[in-house]
């Protein structure tokens, strides 16, 4: 039987998994809320499918019945790192091909604490922090006052915790608590804030490593038991909530000066994470995300059991017997149980590739995400870039209201940092994005924040 | 703010000349027509009793993943433009199958016209509403028409954009909360009403607007 898959995403990671579908040969089927109806993952795809709401499981499941599909692609967010949606998917009375690892192994990985928990059981160093979901304030202040000696004793002055919720993830749900005093109300207002949006009002506390880079780990397992890693990624650059704003591979340069050893320490890293998958069989691509301090130390932070947004640069530096790697295809044969056909000797790493979020927010006023309606979108035609996007560049385009604003990545390539930043600044200096709010104001984007930030690529910087 | 006694009666007219509102029942997820309850011309009944716990009229039946659900009527009135051609069709999200001619009643006349005398808090983006917890108190506590808000009292949260941001009340004065427009989590558009104010003062006036309207259009 001809495999079919139900892109069960929306946006630009629709668009690239139609793409990687189209090259590999097989069909599928696109979904969209009604508010998605301009995007053009709907524009381009043939069959195509309204449903209320990308996290409905009954709809996605029905869409894939009613359209003959045998798989189903979660992208990333929505039910991406949903255990429920991938055991429902394949233990259906007509069961279907999940792509994305184990529901077990999303069950456990993205349980942050359990997860927590095995690394600590397994020698893997991770962040300080409460184990166990703290509920009550009384409990929470004895914890912190623990921490905060723990991080005292580490060598880090003026300590300071993070309050965040259980269930949250994304840079949401979390703030910064500098003293004990500050501890019951942040506690407080945090289990609310989890209550009210993720329906369990669990936290953690966790201590802040006051100066890191924060690098991820690219993995890819098959069923036959293969793992293989696409090198690290360097994510440091976020907005002040905690999202990515800059990614760039490899994680660390050849270029910059380290008070340790980067070659050491990725190693390592990596190491760690392929022992952690191998403990789960994982078996598809998935991102470990690492803190590392300037003094050379690092901590596990959490696995993300799904394809990245900033896969590509990854895929952009990693070539198999020269031939440049498309992690979406990869994690769509190894879903289908493939065999790699590679092993790690066969994966070259060349250049450096550097990802922009392109936002409409508003950098000077709290990275606010803004509405509005885009009139102009255009970008330099250049073999060096990739532009990511579901918005059209023919007609306007109301951005959605009910996402994230989010309107394109670009992903630049350079044979080494130097030139890939070149490039990038370039991009800035050429990429058009016009628009209205509703107001009739013209319409802001993060562009000048992203310049300004590049200069600040593989340094450590202060949380 | 205030309605002339003139502007009143034009409203009233306009009102009389056409007392129904058209309400579209859409498809509240994909799935299967599997049935009609009604027919074109059938009147039908929104849910009623003390807390609306008798459903209204049943419509269709829509089969998803085995499940069946009975759609029923939100609104009472008379169905219209129904889509027999639907029967045991697969059918996407929101697809309109029928329509609900609503004839208004006297309590959404009131409503309707005091859009107009009321200061309306308006929803500044397409999102999704909550009252901030402690104005949600006390109006439980204390009842519409009685709570008070002054600048800055935080009124509402909007979730927008995977975001929560807290919308205080930036106008000078004692206002009263007259009227809530929206339900809790509701996805409300861009510039629909969210909450009616009045001021203190011109209460007793409100009143006798809704006094003479309940003259004008009897139950």
């Amino acid at each position: 039987m001809k495999e079919k898959i139900l892109i069960a995403n929306r946006g630009e990671i629709a668009l690239r998994i139609m793409e990687a579908c189209k090259d590999l040969g097989i069909d599928y089927v696109v979904i969209y809320t009604k508010e998605d109806v301009e995007s053009l993952h709907v524009r381009y795809a043939k069959e195509k499918y309204r449903i209320c709401d990308y996290r409905d499981m009954n709809d996605l499941l029905a869409v894939a019945d009613e359209s003959g599909c045998t798989a189903v692609h979660p992208g990333y967010g929505f039910l991406s790192e949903n255990f429920r949606f991938a055991r429902r998917v394949v233990k259906r009375s007509r069961p279907l091909i999940f792509v994305g690892p184990s529901w077990e192994a999303i069950r456990d990985l993205g349980n942050k604490l359990f997860m927590k928990k095995l690394a600590k059981d397994l020698g893997i160093p991770v962040i300080p922090g409460t184990t166990e979901p703290v509920y009550n304030e009384i409990e929470a202040e004895l914890k912190a006052e623990e921490l905060l000696e723990e991080l005292a004793s580490l060598g880090i002055q003026k300590p300071s915790l993070l309050v965040k919720a259980v269930a949250g993830g994304g840079g949401m749900g979390i703030e910064e608590v500098k003293s004990l005093e500050e501890l019951r109300p942040t506690f407080r207002k945090i289990k609310a804030y989890a209550k009210r949006l993720f329906g369990d009002e669990g936290v953690i506390i966790e201590g802040k490593i006051p100066v890191f880079q924060h690098l991820e780990v690219q993995l890819l397992g098959s069923k036959h038991g293969e793992y293989v890693h696409f090198g690290t990624r360097n994510c440091t650059i976020q907005s002040p909530h905690k999202q990515k704003r800059i990614e760039i591979a490899p994680g660390f340069s050849s270029q910059e000066t380290y008070s340790f050893d980067p070659n050491k320490v990725e190693k390592e890293i990596i190491d760690y994470s392929i022992k952690l998958a191998k403990a789960f069989n994982y078996d598809s691509v998935g991102t470990w995300e690492w803190l590392v301090t300037p003094d050379g130390k690092y901590y596990l932070m959490e696995v993300n059991t799904r394809i990245q947004v900033e896969n590509e640069i990854s895929a952009k530096i990693s070539f198999i017997r020269n031939k440049q790697v498309n992690l979406i295809k990869e994690q769509i044969r190894v879903a289908f149980g493939e065999k790699l056909g590679y092993s790690q000797k066969d994966i070259e790493f060349k250049g450096t590739s550097i990802e922009y979020r392109l936002i409409a927010e508003d950098t000077k006023r709290g990275f606010i995400p803004l509405s509005g309606t885009i009139t102009k979108f255009s970008w330099p035609e250049v073999p060096w870039l990739t532009m990511r996007t579901h918005v059209p560049q023919d007609k306007p385009y109301t951005i959605p209201t009910q996402f994230d604003p989010n309107l394109a990545l670009a992903i630049v390539y350079g044979e080494n940092f130097e030139e890939a930043k070149k490039r990038g600044l370039t991009l800035l200096d050429q990429v058009i994005i016009e628009g209205v709010t509703p107001d009739g104001k013209e319409l802001e984007t993060n562009l000048s924040f992203l310049k300004e930030k590049t200069e600040f690529l593989y340094k450590f910087l202060e949380a | 703010m205030k309605i002339e006694y003139e502007h009143l009666n034009v409203i009233l007219q306009k009102f009389k000349a056409n007392p129904y509102k058209i309400f579209k029942v859409n498809t509240i997820h994909t799935g299967y027509i599997r049935d009609f309850l009604v027919k074109e011309g059938d009147e039908v009944k929104g849910p009623s009793g003390k807390w609306l716990e008798k459903p209204g009229t049943s419509l269709f039946v829509l089969e998803r993943e085995k499940n069946l659900k009975t759609i029923r009527a939100h609104i009472n009135g008379w169905v219209q433009n129904l889509r027999t051609d639907l029967l045991n069709r697969f059918v996407e999200a929101e697809e309109t199958i029928l329509e609900i001619k609503h004839p208004l009643s006297q309590q959404e006349i009131i409503s309707e016209i005091l859009l107009s005398a009321l200061y309306l808090v308006k929803a500044p983006e397409t999102a999704k509403y909550v009252l901030s917890p402690g104005l949600a108190a006390k109006i439980e506590k204390e009842g519409l028409h009685k709570v008070k808000i002054k600048k800055g009292d935080e009124l509402l949260i909007m979730t927008f954009m995977k975001r929560e941001t807290p919308i205080f009340f930036e106008e000078d004065g004692v206002f009263l909360i007259y009227n809530i427009y929206f339900k809790p989590f509701q996805l409300i558009e861009r510039g629909q009403p969210l909450i009616g104010l009045c001021p203190e003062e011109q209460l007793p006036y409100l009143e006798k607007i809704v006094s003479r309207i309940r003259e004008e259009w009897p139950l």
